[in-house]
């Protein structure tokens, strides 16, 4: 186990190794000036010339490359050409908003996406399995952004219930806290919840028709125990590895659920560095993000010798 | 010891409150909603430097924490500000000016001369009225705590306007040690003497940034007009919020979330004007030109018959009604240096009458020996007017036989693409459309784009001798000859044509019914006077 655990950290250095060449390259490669985004419209193109030296971006791509992979191994993620914050700052200050959206997203999506594919499931055919199966593909197939706007304009807008946009720190008042997640957290929950509803059904439906299912039946089970204790817990190992699939998603559904909630969180950070082309931010964060899903990857992989005893490394 | 379920409320609570508690602090610090207004303004604040970027949203950060020597007034007129007096010598060759008394920075210290000094010169290296003027100057200097003069080499009256000037860079004075970085890189401190105080701790790069009223702040006794007059701070604190999307922004100002949204998009502004709660203004009423900039460094725009027959192409009303729908925010624009600015004239306007000739486009593009070759438009795709505008462009020239083709990309993409001079085929280019203020084409000194030096000036690079001579001739002319000398730069302009306009447009400001007090004025948004009744 322990050797396991070694060698897929090793791997992770090797994966953000590919995506930090990856990202640098096709940030430096595709369209766009940093230093001409500065200067303004107004420019000469002397003085853009003259900031993108400042800025170093004059130098031949392997050596701002070098310069900059050297600083990473360092620890050191850059520093914000136009904030002239560094990124590990940066990403620090955003860090909780998102944390607290996508804790609050695994909060709400995961108890209601197991609920609803269990009973649809448990009652396929039935109007219960049409009616969770149809929140389902509505949930996967609404974009958060359309999602977004709904639930601004009936629950923030017009019933007054909860706030438009914005974010509270945790620690500066909690009920703002959450009243501030509440719709955020659904609308990125909802293809969460569709995505986990569906291949908890699709599990749950084969392990039903299993022979052991059969006989707890026939022992005179109760229906609750039966489901939960002997079918959830065996059809555990794809519903996590969904949900584990499934962070890509969530870090997908950040960046724009923060967007349209105004929620100061990272996937704002790298829209924003983005559009303006800050080229330490974009890198670092996606190099974090990276981390982020191969870790989790890892803790799911882990996860699985905890219900299902057959699983060891 | 067991875990009953007393104690773990009891720990619960006593965790919340010792989390809670840095805010509690703070709340007995932060000053009432009343006196507190919170804005969305153009876009994030990347830069907190208006010298080093000339972006908009970072000048109205400095109108904010720093002040000014001049100011213009709601007439475009320079006003003293700082200066208490100020004079030029006998020969016009020497100008003296004094700072009025208790001038002070944010951190105590009191505003000198060798401050506005060294402020006037990083001002100067990035800006195009400050280079202009150091052309001409001998000598600049500190006389003593509040004096400074500069001497000049041959008479310069546009002095006063370049220090007055609200169009970025604007000449902000910041503390010596913060203006003596270099101009190419970014001051690390915000110190100002203006009427708010930048509040950095309670700041959030990217998603709020904070400003707090400067109590020591002395105004002038002149009502507020534009950047001139008394800068009285009503308000105790304003806060601008980071808002990305648009629809969002409309949602919370609806809310009554935010006070003022700076932005609102045009197709929306119904929506705005039918809520009783929200006032929507036109602040800056000589708006915002959409123009188009040529190639001059290959076919067919090396040819003044393909430029002229852009100006008989372009049907301005037709993109400003794509772009904007309703006619009461925009309008045509024929006068060289925009409309509702002082130098606005009809000299050599009978193209626009004309406007739009395709007959006549087709004409002079073959006059041109245009000869069938691509055109390629820079084509902004997440800038909708530039977006609109380039399609309608390209859709016109294909009607009179010219081979467009549009360059989709990000602005971004524009911008850098812009730069190379390579031709067309190798990742050059030969239009892309871009936007200024209406106020900025009124000075021909001021805004880059009326340059026509060649490859030394601003994208496109037109060249023409006889415009730069007329610019210099603008430049030397006391205020009141300037308008006629305006009518010979446009009359010899529309000639050579270095650029063509695709509309004018003025673009409304939404806010709370409650928030009184706001100066209209080209370039930027002032938040003193502002009050929340």
């Amino acid at each position: 186990m322990i050797a396991y655990v070694a060698r897929r950290l090793a791997s992770l250095v090797v994966v953000m190794a590919l995506v930090g060449v990856c990202v640098f390259l096709l940030l430096h490669l595709a369209p766009g000036d940093p230093a001409a985004i500065i200067a303004g419209d107004n420019a000469t193109p002397e003085q853009i010339a003259g900031i993108r030296t400042k800025l170093g971006l004059d130098e031949a791509l392997p050596i701002q490359f070098l310069r900059w992979s050297t600083s990473v191994l360092s620890g050191d993620l850059g520093v914000s050409i136009f904030s002239n914050t560094p990124v590990t700052t940066l990403i620090g200050q955003r860090l909780e908003p998102t944390l607290s959206l996508a804790l609050a997203t695994l909060a709400f999506a995961v108890p209601v996406a197991l609920v609803l594919g269990v009973l649809a499931a448990w009652r396929a055919g039935s109007s219960i399995d049409r009616a969770s199966m149809i929140v389902a593909v509505t949930g996967f197939s609404a974009p958060a952004f359309v999602v977004g706007y709904l639930m601004i304009y009936v629950f923030a807008v017009t019933l007054r219930w909860f706030p438009v946009q914005g974010y509270t720190p945790f620690g500066e008042n909690i009920a703002d806290w959450a009243r501030h997640l509440v719709l955020p957290a659904l609308t990125l929950g909802l293809a969460y919840v569709a995505l986990i509803a569906r291949i908890t059904r699709a599990t749950m439906l084969e392990v039903l028709a299993e022979d052991y299912i059969r006989t707890a039946k026939a022992k005179g089970v109760a229906t609750g125990p039966m489901l939960l204790k002997h079918a959830l817990k065996n059809a555990g190992v794809p519903i996590i590895t969904v949900i584990g699939i499934g962070v890509a998603l969530l870090i997908g559904g950040v960046v724009i659920t923060e967007t349209v909630y105004n929620l100061p969180g990272v996937g704002r950070l790298v829209v924003d560095a983005i559009s303006k082309r800050d080229y330490p931010i974009i890198q670092g964060v996606i190099l974090v993000f990276s981390a982020v899903y191969v870790v989790i990857n890892l803790v799911v992989d882990l996860s699985y010798t905890l219900i299902d005893p057959r699983i060891r490394y | 010891m067991a875990t009953t379920r007393r104690r773990f409320v009891q720990g619960s609570v006593a965790a919340a409150t010792f989390m809670a508690a840095p805010a509690i602090g703070r709340a007995s610090e932060t000053p009432a909603a009343a006196k507190t207004l919170k804005a969305v303004m153009q876009g994030d604040l990347r830069s907190l430097d208006p010298i080093w970027t000339t972006a908009n949203i970072s000048s109205y950060h400095g109108a904010l924490i720093y002040d000014t020597l001049f100011g213009v007034d709601a007439n475009d007129k320079p006003q003293p500000q700082m200066v208490e007096s100020f004079g030029t010598s006998d020969d016009q060759l020497t100008w003296t000016f004094k700072l009025r008394d208790g001038l002070g920075f944010h951190d105590g210290s009191p505003v000198t001369a060798a401050d506005c000094v060294a402020s006037i010169r990083r001002w100067a290296v990035r800006d195009g009225a400050g280079q202009h003027m150091f052309l001409r100057v001998k000598d600049i200097g500190a006389k003593d705590d509040k004096t400074f003069a500069i001497t000049f080499s041959e008479p310069y009256p546009l002095i006063l306007d370049a220090f007055a000037k609200a169009g970025t860079p604007v000449l902000y004075i910041m503390r010596k040690k913060d203006a003596e970085t270099d101009p190419m890189q970014q001051i690390t401190e915000h110190v100002g003497s203006g009427p708010f105080i930048f509040n950095t701790n309670e700041t959030k790069q990217g998603a709020f940034y904070v400003y707090d009223r400067n109590a020591k702040y002395r105004p002038r006794s002149e009502p507020a007009s534009g950047m001139a007059g008394g800068k009285i701070a009503k308000l105790d604190r304003v806060i601008w919020e980071n808002v990305a999307d648009d629809q969002t922004a409309i949602a919370a100002l609806q809310n009554g979330e935010i006070d003022f949204y700076e932005l609102p998009p045009i197709d929306l502004i119904d929506q705005l004007e039918a809520d009783k709660n929200i006032h929507v203004e036109v602040l800056n009423k000589s708006g915002q030109i959409v123009w188009c900039r040529m190639n001059w460094l290959y076919p067919p725009f090396n040819n003044v018959k393909a430029r002229q027959a852009m100006l008989y192409l372009v049907n301005q009303n037709d993109v400003m009604k794509a772009a904007f729908g309703n006619p009461k925010y925009y309008r045509a624009c024929a006068s060289y240096f925009g409309c509702g600015t002082p130098m606005e004239n009809d000299e050599n306007t009978e193209w626009f009458k004309e406007a739009p000739n395709k007959e006549k486009a087709a004409q002079l593009f073959k006059e041109s020996g245009y000869d069938g070759r691509p055109i390629v438009i820079l084509q902004p795709t997440n800038f909708a007017v530039f977006n609109t505008a380039d399609q309608l462009l390209a859709q016109w020239l294909r009607e009179i036989g010219v081979n467009a083709e549009l360059a989709a990309s990000d602005w971004g993409g524009v911008v850098t693409r812009r730069a190379n001079r390579e031709p067309p085929e190798k990742g050059g280019w030969n239009i892309f459309v871009t936007s200024a203020s209406g106020a900025a084409f009124g000075n021909p000194i001021t805004l880059v784009g009326h340059q026509a030096n060649g490859e030394k000036g601003w994208f496109g690079w037109p060249s023409d001798e006889t415009h730069e001579k007329l610019r210099d001739k603008w430049a030397k002319a006391q205020p009141q000859d300037r308008l006629a000398v305006a009518k010979e730069i446009q009359r010899n302009a529309w000639n050579f044509v270095p650029h063509v306009y695709m509309g004018l447009y003025l673009q409304p400001a939404a806010m709370r019914a409650n928030v009184k007090g706001v100066i209209g004025m080209p370039e930027l948004i002032p938040f003193w006077n502002i009050e929340k009744t």
